[in-house]
């Protein structure tokens, strides 16, 4: 198949050899290294296919063999083209074909996605565009390692980057850390110490909330609390600030660090929820009106209007925008805007609806805390039905890491006056 | 023949391909569609039901019918068609 394309391309000729000997030619084709196929008896001779650059070659082997050399036809591109040759709008066009495609070639068209899970294609090509990469801009201008540092930049948990391009695609494959949605807000503590290193401010780690301490284990600081210690809201856990000492066990200076601990206490926590008996409702009825509408860049062109007398309305829009590839997106869009009118209905829940809502109200609230890391140990949340109210209420008792940093107080010590006392014990 | 009978022994004693060392023709039949013969000196006669093809120990006739060469190179050639018989004969003089 590639072959006989190959020789389209370069263009063959068929030949007819008649004379005395046209074995003793195609011999002496084959030992010139002269390419023959097809190669069929036609009468008295052969007719047989070659290249251009052959054919060209054979009129002293013709002469030597006193055969005789019949061209029968002409194949090829080469021909075509000869054929073709006053045809000058042919040839325009296809110079032009050439120069578009290289043209075109020069662009970006289109940005891939690879690998992403949490950040959804349209956040990264979003981002990318404010970075200024964008569909239609020039291959050249392509910072591939450059993408790749900003994204790792932006992105704390994007772990790995790659941004090549094939062809006029620009394809970002990427690799999304799957621990950090367990432990977020561990990773942004994280990120705040390291900034905050940059500056070297000592913190000591403070009470968030009042409770009783269930396990301490400090990786840097001096603790000031052990387990099974009662802490109120405020009170200093673990000190940033290490006492440097003398032989005589005086202090002579201090050393400032960023505490860093695991601290995990019994907390209480008090949990409220109230709603009332009665409730508003949407009614739709089945007045609608509809405003159907093309955009093309700015200048939009709509039919009929959504303006109305509706008591109370509901206004949505769907808007779909056209696009080449998959991020590329071309300046129209269409869509239809629907106004849709309603009353308010007013009803009333049964206790049976009250419980549901309040118990899926407070599982949801015990599900988030757990999903921050809050273990949940007991709790004493009850319901309680009035005449016009229902109320959730009761206490949490909680394990939870109760840390916060702070500011550690920073000391001077008046050297001179210790001097002096030194000296007087003397 | 003395001398090819002893670059046969040598050949069979040294155990080297004997297409290398003696030149004989390779023939490689795919069916009775098609036929590919290497290590041949040249065609002495080609009509659409007879192929003679020289080689260095003789002559290779392919009978059959609608033969073509498909390709014909310096080191190589194929013939497709129906091919009825293959028959080596002894040398172009014994004919």
């Amino acid at each position: 198949m590639i072959r006989s394309f190959i020789r389209y391309l370069k263009g063959y000729v068929k030949i007819r050899i008649q004379g005395f000997s046209p074995e003793r030619f195609l011999n002496m084709c084959s030992y010139h290294d002269i390419y023959i196929w097809g190669l069929s008896p036609a009468g008295n001779g052969y007719e047989m296919y070659l290249s251009i650059a052959d054919f060209r070659r054979l009129k002293p082997l013709a002469r030597k063999t006193h055969s005789k050399v019949i061209l029968i036809r002409r194949c090829g591109f080469p021909f075509f083209l000869f054929r073709y040759r006053k045809r000058k709008l042919f040839f325009f066009g296809l110079f032009i074909c050439i120069i578009l495609l290289k043209i075109y070639s020069l662009f970006i068209w289109d940005i891939h996605f690879e690998g992403n899970e949490k950040w959804p294609d349209e956040t990264l090509a979003g981002y990318l565009k404010s970075e200024g990469v964008a569909p239609l801009m020039l291959k050249s201008e392509v910072d591939c390692p450059g993408i790749v540092k900003n994204i790792r930049r932006e992105y704390n948990d994007i772990v790995w980057v790659s941004a090549s391009i094939d062809g006029s695609l620009l394809k970002i494959q990427i690799k999304e850390n799957e621990d950090t949605l367990l432990n977020e807000t561990g990773g942004k503590s994280a990120d705040e110490k390291t900034s905050a290193g940059g500056k070297e401010s000592p913190t000591d780690l403070i009470a968030a909330s009042d409770g009783v301490i269930t396990s301490i284990v400090t990786r840097s600081g001096v603790p000031q609390v052990h387990a099974g210690d009662e802490v109120k809201k405020g009170d200093i856990l673990v000190l940033g600030r290490v006492d440097v000492v003398n032989d005589s066990g005086e202090v002579t200076g201090y050393q400032y660090q960023q505490s860093d601990a695991d601290i995990f206490a019994d907390t209480e926590l008090g949990y409220r929820d109230r709603i009332s008996r009665t409730y508003q409702q949407k009614v739709y009825d089945d007045r609608n009106r509809y405003q159907p509408y093309i955009r093309i860049g700015d200048f939009r062109i709509s039919a009929g209007t959504v303006s109305n007398q509706y008591e109370n309305s509901e206004l949505s829009a769907t808007e779909h925008q056209l696009k080449a590839g998959e991020n590329f997106y071309l300046p129209l869009s269409w869509g239809i805007k629907k106004a849709r009118s309603y009353t308010f209905q007013e009803k009333t829940y049964s206790e049976e609806e009250l419980r549901e809502i309040l118990s899926g109200n407070f599982q949801r609230f015990c599900k988030d805390l757990e999903e921050k890391g809050v273990q949940i140990r007991e709790n004493s949340v009850k319901i309680h039905l009035y005449a016009d109210s229902a109320e959730a209420s009761g206490i949490l008792y909680l394990n939870e890491r109760i840390t916060e940093e702070a500011d550690t107080e920073i000391l001077t010590i008046e050297r001179k006056e210790t001097d002096e006392s030194v000296r007087t014990d003397d | 023949m003395g001398k090819e009978q002893l670059g046969e022994r040598l050949a069979s004693a040294a155990g080297m391909p004997k297409d290398v060392v003696m030149k004989a023709a390779v023939l490689t039949a795919l069916g009775n569609f098609e036929v590919c013969i290497e290590n041949y000196r040249g065609i002495t006669e080609y009509t659409e039901c007879l192929v003679r093809v020289q080689t260095k120990g003789g002559q290779i006739r392919l009978a059959g019918k609608c033969l073509q060469v498909e390709y014909y190179t310096n080191d190589e050639m194929k013939i497709t068609g129906k091919i009825e018989s293959i028959e080596f004969a002894d040398g172009r003089n014994k004919e």
